[in-house]
C-alpha cells in the first residue's frame, strides 16, 4: 500500500467511525425512551412476578416468593376461565373481521357509482376513539331504548334482547363492537393487497374456465394469504390487548364473562392492588401471545413461499 | 366473459345491494349516536325508536359545556389538545432522525433495534404499566402533563419509527449521493434534502401521533385522577356515571369528532401508509 493510499484509508476509517457515532447519536433518544418505558418496566414486572409486594402505605417489595404467583394463576379456575375467554375472543375477532373485511374489500375493488363515498364510510369506525365506541355501543345495546332492539322491533321482532345481560351474550356484544372497530383497518389492508394481485392473473383464470368461486379459491386466496396473515397477526395482538371497550361496556362482567387475561391483569393490579399476581398474569398472557404469533409467523413464511413472494 | 345483459343487470343489483348493506352496517352506529345527541331525553327513552328525526335539539351540546354539568368538557378538550400536540411533535422529532439513521446509516445493532421496536407491540401494555405506575407516583408525575406525555410518546414511538422508516426508504439513494458529491455535510443533507422530501411522511406522522394521543384511555385512567388534568376520553368515561343519555351522546360525538374529521379529510394519506405496509 502506498503511503498516500494509507492516508486515504485512515481518513476513510475515521469518517466511517465518526459516521457511526453520529448515527448512534441520532438513534439514541429513541432507544433511550424505549428502554426507559419498555425494557426497564418489563424487567421490573418480571421481578414483581416473583415477589410479594405491599402497596400500602407505599410500594415495597416484601420478599422473593419463587414461582408462587405463577402457580397461583395456573391453579386458579378464574385464570383458566379468562384464558379460554381470551383465546375464544381472539380467534373469533380474527375470523369474523377477516371474512367480513375480505368481502367488503372484494366489493370495493369493483367499480361502481358511490365507491368513493363507501371507502370513506368504511374507514370511519376506525376513527372513533375506543372509549367513544364503547359508549356508543352501550347505547346501541341498551335493552329498552337501544337502537339494536329498536331495529328488531321495527322489523316485527320481539326486540327484548338484553345484550349485556348474560356472560355469553355480553362477550359476543363486546366482540361485535371490536369487529366493527377493526373492519376498516383489515379492509384497507386487504384491499391494498387485492390491488397488488394483478387483475390479469384473475382474468387469465377466468378465461381458463375457472368460475368466480374456483377463481377465488385457487387464485385470489392463495395469492392473498401473505397479505391476510399479517392482518390476522395484527388483529390477534390487538385482541389480546383489548381494554377500553371491555372497561366501558361490561367492566369484565357479568360474572367475569368478559374478563380476558388482559382485563384480569388490570383487576388484579388496579382493583385488588396485587401487583405480584398481576405481573404473573401479564407474563402468562405475553407467553400466550408470543406462542400464537410464532405460529402465525411460521404460516406467513410458508404462504409467502407458496405465493412465490 | 360473455354475460347476457340480464345476468349483468343482476350482478349490478347485487353489487349495489351489498354496497348499501355495508354502508348501513358501518355507518348505522355512528348515525345512531348523532341522532341520539339531537333528540330530547323523553324521546330517547321511548321504546319506539325514531330512526328519522322530525326535529333537531341542540340543548345537550349546550348543557355539556355548562360549568354546572360536573364534567369540565371544555377544559378536558384543552388538556387533550395540549397533550396530543406535545406528543405528536415530540414523537416525530425523535422518530425522524432515528428512522433515517436506522435505514440509511451504519447503526450498530440496527436489526436488533428494528426487531425490538416491532416485538414490543406483541406484549400487553399492562405489563409495562404496572411498574410505570409506581415510577410515576414515586417521581411525583401523577396528575401532571409530563406524566401523560412521556408514556404517550413512548407508546407511540416504536410504531412511528417504523412508519417513518417506510417513508425514508422511499427516498431514492441517488438524491443523497448527489448531495454528498456536491459537498453537503450531514446537517445540510438532513435539513436541505431529507426533511423537505419527508414532508408528507412527517405530516402523516403528526396526524397519527395526535390521534393516538387523543384517543388514549388507559394512561389517563391510571395516571391521573384530578379533574384539572382530565382528558376527553376519561371525561367521556366519567360522563357515563351520569344518567342523561342525550348529553352522553353529545359528549361522545364531541370526543370522536376531531379524529373523524382528520380521518375523513386525510383518508388518502392514511390509505397510503397502510398500502406502504402491504407492499413491504
Amino acid at each position: 500500500m502506498t503511503p498516500q493510499a494509507q492516508v486515504v484509508e485512515i481518513r476513510a476509517g475515521r469518517t466511517r467511525r465518526r459516521g457511526r457515532l453520529v448515527a448512534a447519536a441520532m438513534v439514541a433518544p429513541a432507544v433511550l425512551v424505549v428502554c426507559g418505558v419498555y425494557a426497564y418496566p418489563a424487567l421490573s414486572t418480571l421481578a414483581y412476578s416473583v415477589s410479594k409486594i405491599d402497596l400500602s402505605p407505599r410500594f415495597r417489595i416484601e420478599g422473593f416468593v419463587w414461582l408462587k404467583n405463577f402457580i397461583n394463576q395456573l391453579t386458579e379456575p378464574n385464570f383458566w376461565q379468562a384464558t379460554w375467554i381470551t383465546v375464544y375472543f381472539g380467534v373469533m375477532l380474527c375470523l369474523l373481521t377477516v371474512v367480513l373485511s375480505f368481502l367488503i374489500a372484494l366489493l370495493l375493488n369493483k367499480t361502481f357509482f358511490g365507491r368513493g363515498l363507501l371507502r370513506v364510510t368504511v374507514l370511519l369506525p376506525w376513527a372513533v376513539p375506543p372509549v367513544a365506541s364503547g359508549v356508543l355501543w352501550v347505547q346501541m345495546f341498551h335493552a329498552e331504548f337501544g337502537f339494536l332492539n329498536g331495529l328488531i322491533r321495527a322489523f316485527g321482532g320481539e326486540g327484548g334482547i338484553i345484550w349485556l345481560g348474560g356472560s355469553t351474550i355480553a362477550l359476543h356484544s363486546v366482540l361485535i363492537t371490536e369487529v366493527w372497530r377493526w373492519i376498516p383497518f383489515a379492509t384497507l389492508f386487504i384491499l391494498a393487497g387485492l390491488q397488488i394481485v394483478p387483475k390479469s392473473v384473475r382474468e387469465a383464470a377466468a378465461i381458463d374456465g375457472a368460475g368466480p368461486w374456483r377463481g377465488f379459491r385457487h387464485v385470489t386466496f392463495p395469492l392473498m394469504l401473505p397479505v391476510v396473515v399479517p392482518v390476522v397477526i395484527f388483529l390477534f395482538v390487538w385482541a389480546m390487548k383489548v381494554f377500553d371497550t371491555i372497561f366501558v361496556l361490561t367492566r369484565g362482567g357479568p360474572t367475569r364473562g368478559t374478563t380476558t387475561l388482559n382485563f384480569l391483569t388490570y383487576r388484579q393490579g388496579f382493583e385488588q392492588f396485587d401487583f405480584g399476581n398481576a405481573a404473573a398474569t401479564a407474563y402468562l398472557l405475553a407467553a400466550l401471545t408470543v406462542v400464537v404469533i410464532a405460529g402465525l409467523g411460521w404460516m406467513l413464511a410458508r404462504s409467502r413461499r407458496l405465493a412465490g413472494m | 366473459m360473455v354475460g347476457t345483459s340480464a345476468a349483468r343487470r343482476l350482478k349490478r343489483v347485487f353489487t349495489y345491494g351489498a354496497a348499501v348493506l355495508v354502508l348501513v352496517v358501518t355507518a348505522f352506529p355512528l348515525y345512531g349516536i348523532i341522532l341520539t345527541s339531537v333528540q330530547t331525553e323523553p324521546d330517547i327513552r321511548s321504546r319506539d325508536v325514531a330512526f328519522v328525526p322530525t326535529y333537531i335539539e341542540t340543548e345537550h351540546y349546550q348543557r355539556i359545556f355548562d360549568e354546572a354539568s360536573g364534567i369540565p368538557v371544555a377544559e378536558s378538550m384543552v388538556n387533550s389538545l395540549v397533550v396530543a400536540l406535545a406528543t405528536a411533535f415530540l414523537t416525530v422529532a425523535i422518530a425522524v432522525p432515528a428512522a433515517y439513521a436506522l435505514h440509511r446509516m451504519a447503526v450498530p445493532g440496527r436489526r436488533i433495534i428494528l426487531g425490538g421496536f416491532a416485538a414490543i407491540y406483541i406484549l400487553p401494555t399492562l405489563l409495562f404499566v404496572l411498574p410505570l405506575f409506581i415510577a410515576v407516583v414515586q417521581l411525583g408525575l401523577y396528575d401532571t402533563y409530563i406524566g401523560l406525555v412521556l408514556p404517550y410518546v413512548a407508546f407511540t414511538l416504536p410504531f412511528m419509527v417504523w412508519i417513518m422508516g417506510s417513508f425514508v426508504r422511499a427516498i431514492p439513494v441517488e438524491v443523497e449521493e448527489m448531495a454528498r458529491i456536491d459537498g453537503a455535510g450531514l446537517r445540510q443533507l438532513m435539513f436541505r434534502i431529507i426533511i423537505p422530501l419527508l414532508r408528507p411522511g412527517i405530516f402523516a406522522g403528526l396526524l397519527l401521533g395526535f390521534i393516538l394521543a387523543w384517543v388514549e384511555f388507559l394512561t389517563p385512567l391510571l395516571f391521573t385522577s384530578d379533574l384539572s388534568i382530565l382528558t376527553v376520553t376519561l371525561g367521556l368515561f366519567r360522563s357515563t356515571m351520569d344518567i342523561a343519555i342525550g348529553q352522553l351522546a353529545a359528549a361522545t360525538v364531541i370526543t370522536a369528532l376531531p379524529v373523524i374529521l382528520i380521518t375523513a379529510i386525510f383518508q388518502r394519506n392514511i390509505s397510503e401508509v397502510v398500502t406502504a405496509g402491504v407492499e413491504r
